[in-house]
């Protein structure tokens, strides 16, 4: 399922996000980049509906997101937050069913069926074997992956990730960038992230998204819109684009 | 310890409603009169087999009359105040929460007092503290207002809430003549002394159905804990199960104080035990929390009424015996069970 976003507005204290038109392929991994504050977050968290966007500014394969049931509208779009800071340390099992939230009755409580598949998004992410383990205990790379798992437990069509790779060493950079490739090619998820690093998201993604100022300054495949000048404009900085082994990296 | 290193079947937590049963049956015969448990049991087995037409037990009044309704004021209450601070620490993350935090307290408080100094015997004392605990809380979310899902903006508001009512409780008790104010210092101490069916028929439904109904959301706590944001991407109407929680919390803390009076620190206590030993999981934490505070004050008020040749005021008594046992457990454990 694509995403498609029209006329989307959103504004607090005096920022203003503002995207005209933009669409998030199916099967792809976007990734959305920019300086601190260009309002990547604060569109993932439109799309994801913790912030309320106004109707008909969202839409997965036609249907206007923000006229949907919260139920209805969790079970197509799942988020993954910054990792916010938790009051109680449940087991990471106990974490990652709180995911099936939406199929589950306020008055009711998971079944076998949703233990199932909880343990199943921790295999796929690979941490089968830790839902016993107390969630904050775990290192800061793995309690992302399980924020991962948590989404998929969800079962979505859309998986929006806010910064997965920030604060992880190289390893776990890689490995979680390998992951969300791997939900789009083979889950044939709509993948969108929000990055830093520019050198994962070229290397990782089909599609980038450069904001600043809460608008949209480009978007398209990495090799038709990756530019010096673009970086300039949308960083405030000269930035050198040096090939080296067939990859970008990015010299400040 | 926390929720990872013990694996408790399900049974288990049904199981432990068995205790505070136990302990009714048995606090039974503690009293100013002992009464026998074999006695205990005949007396309940001619009172319910219809036939008997054999002359009443002597027993029948002390145990049908005083005893049997003041536990289970006992029971009830002690679930009652554990349930509600278990669940709206979890809705507001925050284990400092719970009936006192809320303006409950001194809401039922003050209006208690006014009721007793003012209002005379035309107007229950009870239905007072219950009506002015409940615009207590209502008072704390309207000051809160928009940033009412925060934990700093509720505790300040709260914080002023419970302080007005405080110095509106103190100029009741400024005006009040010393009659009045006798029993109006009792009632603040708490007491399950007074406990009558006539009370109890009307508030047990309430707690009853209050508890029943949080322990229905013990698993949807667990999701709104992690936070409104979360919840919401999750797919969970927060701002319907939160008003839910919150009236269904109010009403049965409001409900269990307007009959006891003010009996603080079970809604802390007893949450946090209950996880130092099973983890987090309201699963767990909710029903096993409804047990071991309905447990708690039974014991409670046996010592209350036996201990000392007059009668112990139980608030004072869990105030006395709870901070230092908490204390105590804090520093044991640091706050790992969170």
């Amino acid at each position: 399922m694509n995403i498609r976003v029209e006329n989307l507005e959103y504004s607090y204290d005096d920022f203003r996000l503002e995207i005209g038109s933009l669409v998030f392929a199916e099967a792809r991994v976007t990734s959305i980049v920019g300086p601190n504050g260009a309002g990547k977050s604060t569109f993932l968290k439109c799309a994801a509906s913790v912030l309320t966007a106004p109707r008909r500014s969202l839409f997965v394969d036609g249907k206007d997101l923000t006229a949907l049931h919260g139920r209805e509208r969790a079970k197509l779009v799942g988020y993954v937050p910054q990792e916010p800071s938790y009051t109680f340390n449940y087991t990471v099992l106990d974490f990652v069913l709180t995911g099936r939230a939406a199929f589950i009755a306020a008055f009711s409580s998971p079944a076998g069926h949703d233990v199932r598949l909880a343990e199943d998004a921790l295999q796929y992410v690979g941490l089968s074997g830790r839902g016993r383990r107390p969630f904050l205990e775990l290192s800061s790379g793995e309690r992302r992956l399980v924020l991962i798992a948590r989404a998929l437990a969800q079962g979505p069509e859309v998986l929006l990730l806010d910064e997965p790779t920030s604060f992880l060493d190289p390893r776990h950079e890689v490995e979680t960038m390998a992951l969300c490739r791997r939900l789009a090619e083979d889950k044939k998820k709509t993948v969108v992230v929000t990055l830093h690093n520019l050198e994962m998201a070229v290397r990782y993604s089909d599609a980038m998204v450069f904001m600043k100022g809460g608008k949209v300054v480009a978007a398209g495949a990495p090799a038709d819109i990756l530019s010096e000048p673009l970086l300039r404009d949308v960083y405030d900085l000269d930035i050198k684009i040096v090939e080296c082994a067939g990859q970008k990296f990015f010299v400040k | 310890m926390s929720g990872s290193a013990t694996k408790v079947p399900g049974w288990i937590i049904w199981a432990a409603f068995l205790l505070p049963l136990g302990l009714l049956l048995v606090s039974l015969s503690i009293g100013s009169y002992h009464i026998p448990l074999r006695d205990i049991w005949a007396t309940i087995g001619r009172a319910i087999s219809p036939g008997a037409g054999a002359a009443p037990s002597p027993y029948a009044d002390i145990l049908f009359r005083i005893r049997l309704p003041r536990l289970l004021l006992a029971l009830f209450a002690g679930a009652a105040l554990s349930v509600s601070g278990a669940s709206l620490q979890s809705l507001f993350r925050n284990p400092l929460v719970f009936e006192f935090s809320l303006g409950i307290s001194y809401g039922a408080a003050f209006g208690a007092a006014l009721s007793l100094v003012f209002l005379g015997k035309g107007f229950p004392p009870q239905l007072a503290a219950f009506v002015f605990a409940a615009l207590a809380v209502l008072l704390v979310l309207v000051i809160a207002g928009k940033s009412a899902s925060q934990i700093v903006p509720i505790l300040l508001s709260g914080v002023i809430v419970s302080a007005l009512f405080q110095a509106m409780l103190s100029l009741v008790e400024f005006f009040a003549n010393p009659y009045a104010l006798q029993s109006l210092i009792f009632w603040l101490m708490g007491s399950l002394a007074d406990a009558v069916w006539g009370d109890l028929a009307v508030t047990l439904p309430i707690i009853v159905l209050g508890i029943a109904i949080l322990i229905l959301l013990r698993w949807r706590l667990n999701v709104l804990s992690l936070g409104e944001e979360e919840a919401r991407a999750l797919g969970v109407n927060v701002k319907w199960e939160k008003v839910l929680i919150i009236t269904v919390a109010t009403v049965t803390t409001a409900a269990a104080t307007s009959v006891t009076g003010v009996i603080n620190w079970i809604g802390l206590i007893v949450p946090h035990l209950v996880r130092m030993m099973v983890g987090p999981d309201n699963r767990k934490v909710i029903p096993l929390s409804a047990a071991f505070g309905a447990s708690l004050l039974i014991v409670a008020d046996d010592i209350a009424r036996s201990a000392a040749s007059f009668e112990i005021p139980i608030g004072i008594l869990t105030s006395v015996v709870g901070i230092p046992f908490f204390i105590v457990l804090l520093r044991r454990s640091g706050k790992a069970w969170l």
